[in-house]
């Protein structure tokens, strides 16, 4: 539920409830004092009677009104008991009036005096009142709900453009995101917490980068010595049988390290758009070079490789264009057996390169991954994809993975995106 | 020939001396910015093995001296940036060739004695060795007027042992030198078997000695000895 939302719908609920109480408690006191209004009158009726008969010594005369009556009956007994009721009296239509009874002595008789006044009168005011009042509350309610939302979405504008720069954003892009100048406290604290986060999750990305790419430099010094090392050793006439294949491994060791070492430093060194420089690069006659650069490894290794390539031109930078490509094929050809076959195919808007057959697909989400090994060789180092994403991710191109007819295949989209 | 091995790595700069140290080479070291430079200044060199960062300053200054003087040594780089930019820089400010670390030192020396092939002005493109002659322009090999018919990879592989005589040259050196440092696979051991292999049978066929001999199962080794 969004926040507008919830808070118009705590809003109309309250106010109805504030609403409805108010308008009870209204109704009520309304009534209470119009009533005790109509008490008074009636007292005063009361009075005017007891000053009329002792000034003319009897009842006054019954003027018979509408809203007003007057009865006077002769009782046995006198009292001094006045009562006040309200009371329903059956004429054309059934009428509340307000009725007073007392005992009257007057030439000699006692009456029972009762005057009765309509509630009429009181009952329309009060009624034309909770009218207008719940009319005019009505309107309160409807204005502020209207208001709060146009008013509110108005107000959280800068909300909504800060997520819509943070769902851009992505670290180390190099596009520092930019957040609009805004006068509402909150959303200016929200964005400056944005920015420091951003900031500090940048400093952090860099500081890692930056030990990756000094980390591999640094190793490739005592990798080199160990290398050179090695190369003297084997000139050793004395190097017995065993002693050679102890050696043997530790090249191919050092080997691994040597290619792991070099594909971080290629990593971090596209990061840090080193390879920014752009320029014309004829895909389809790159494709054929290192299909042609191929060609030997794949014979020896009894893998067939078929080709459809129209001739594509992109703009990205030459050496990337070159270990894409290359990073492609040899995972194909690493990750196939003796009979397998490669396809390459190339269309202006993709360059699809795929291997097989296989029985099922391998989990898309985690490929590209760094440090990934798909199969359990051990010969690899698990960055030639996470190599290839990166490439398509500074030049603008997406890469994903799609496994189909038992082939995985990986599809290299070229518009740039 | 003298060769000179500016590298601040002492024990790299040790291992390089030891393997090219032969009845060739005479190799001089220095391994900080001011032994290197007075070096270059007061003798010649054949060539000049040149790592970029070195104490007290750096490797291109002093390409860029040895240029400003004329000196006609031939300068290869080792860089452990292997960035293109030092190695567009080093090329442009007249290196001749650019070997990024770490590299295997048979890889070195056949780097090493291309740049001096090139800078010898005898004028002849060929090599001698036995009876077999490699043209270089032609890119052949012939024992007595009788071409081997050495394929690309064989021809780069027989150079590479002409180049490394009497070393051992490990199959990591070889398929490294074959194809490259790009080719993100395994071990192509049994791709270099089969070249060795038809090198040898080449060799033989044409009535040449065959000089090419396994090493256990580190490398392979070309004597001039047999």
């Amino acid at each position: 539920m969004k926040l507008l939302q919830k808070y118009s719908r705590i809003n109309l609920v309250t106010s109805v409830m504030i609403f409805l109480l108010a308008s009870i408690a209204f109704y009520f006191s309304l009534h209470y004092v119009l009533l005790k209004q109509v008490d008074e009158d009636l007292k005063t009726e009361k009075h005017e009677i007891e000053s009329s008969v002792q000034r003319y010594g009897k009842l006054p005369d019954i003027i018979p009104l509408n809203d007003e009556i007057t009865e006077y009956k002769e009782t046995a007994a006198f009292s001094d008991d006045v009562t006040i009721h309200s009371m329903k009296i059956k004429g054309e239509d059934e009428e509340l009036f307000r009725k007073i009874e007392f005992y009257e002595k007057a030439e000699g008789k006692i009456y029972r005096v009762s005057f009765a006044k309509s509630l009429e009168n009181t009952e329309t005011i009060t009624k034309s009142v909770l009218t207008i009042a719940a009319i005019s509350i009505l309107i309160l309610v409807i204005a502020g709900f209207i208001i709060n939302r146009l008013v509110l979405k108005r107000l959280w504008m800068p909300f909504y453009k800060s997520m819509a720069i943070m769902k851009q954003y992505r670290i180390g892009r190099q596009a520092y995101p930019e957040f609009e100048k805004t006068d509402i406290t909150e959303f200016a604290m929200l964005n400056e917490t944005l920015n420091a986060a951003i900031s500090k999750s940048e400093d952090e990305y860099n500081n890692l980068k930056e030990f990756t790419e000094n980390a591999s430099h640094e190793m490739q010094t005592p990798v080199a010595v160990i290398r050179s090392k090695m190369d003297v050793l084997i000139q050793d006439e004395n190097l017995s049988e065993s002693q050679s294949n102890i050696v043997q491994g530790a090249y191919d060791a050092i080997k691994k390290l040597a290619r792991l070492n070099q594909a971080l430093l290629l990593l971090a060194k596209i990061e840090n758009r080193q390879y920014s420089q752009r320029e014309t690069v004829q895909l389809d006659k790159l494709a054929e070079e290192k299909i042609a650069y191929f060609n030997e490894i794949l014979q020896s290794r009894n893998l067939s490789i078929s080709s459809s390539l129209q001739p594509v031109q992109v703009s990205m930078n030459a050496a990337l264009a070159d270990i894409l490509l290359n990073n492609l094929i040899s995972n194909c050809i690493k990750h196939s057996k003796s009979g397998d076959s490669i396809s390459i195919i190339l269309t202006p808007n993709a360059l699809t390169i795929g291997n097989g057959p296989f029985d099922k697909p391998l989990d898309g989400s985690t490929i590209f991954k760094r440090f990934h090994k798909g199969g359990n060789s051990n010969e690899e180092h698990g960055l030639g994809l996470a190599i290839v994403k990166e490439i398509c991710m500074v030049t603008g191109f997406a890469v994903n993975y799609k496994f189909e007819g038992g082939m995985h295949l990986f599809i290299v989209s070229l518009r740039n995106i | 020939m003298k060769i000179l091995i500016i590298e601040d790595e002492k024990e790299l700069s040790s291992s390089i001396v030891s393997f090219l140290q032969t009845e060739q080479y005479v190799c001089e070291t220095a391994h900080d910015y001011h032994s290197a430079l007075e070096k270059t200044e007061l003798y010649d060199y054949a060539c000049i093995i040149l790592d970029i960062t070195l104490p007290g300053g750096s490797g291109m200054d002093l390409l860029q001296n040895l240029k400003a003087n004329n000196k006609a040594d031939g300068v290869l780089i080792i860089s452990a940036k292997n960035s293109l930019d030092d190695r567009i820089r080093g090329l442009k400010e007249g290196a001749d060739d650019y070997l990024p670390k770490p590299f295997h030192l048979p890889e070195l020396a056949a780097r090493v004695a291309a740049i001096i092939r090139r800078r010898s002005f005898d004028g002849s493109n060929t090599i001698t060795f036995g009876d077999l002659v490699i043209d270089l322009m032609e890119k052949t090999v012939k024992n007595a007027n009788r071409d081997l018919e050495l394929t690309k990879k064989e021809y780069e592989l027989f150079l590479y042992f002409v180049s490394n005589k009497n070393k051992v040259i490990s199959k990591g050196a070889i398929a490294e030198h074959l194809w490259g440092d790009d080719m993100d696979l395994a071990d192509n051991y049994d791709l270099i078997y089969t070249h060795i292999k038809n090198l040898r049978r080449k060799i033989i066929h044409a009535g040449a000695p065959d000089h090419i001999r396994s090493v256990y199962g580190t490398g392979y080794k070309f004597s001039t000895d047999i």
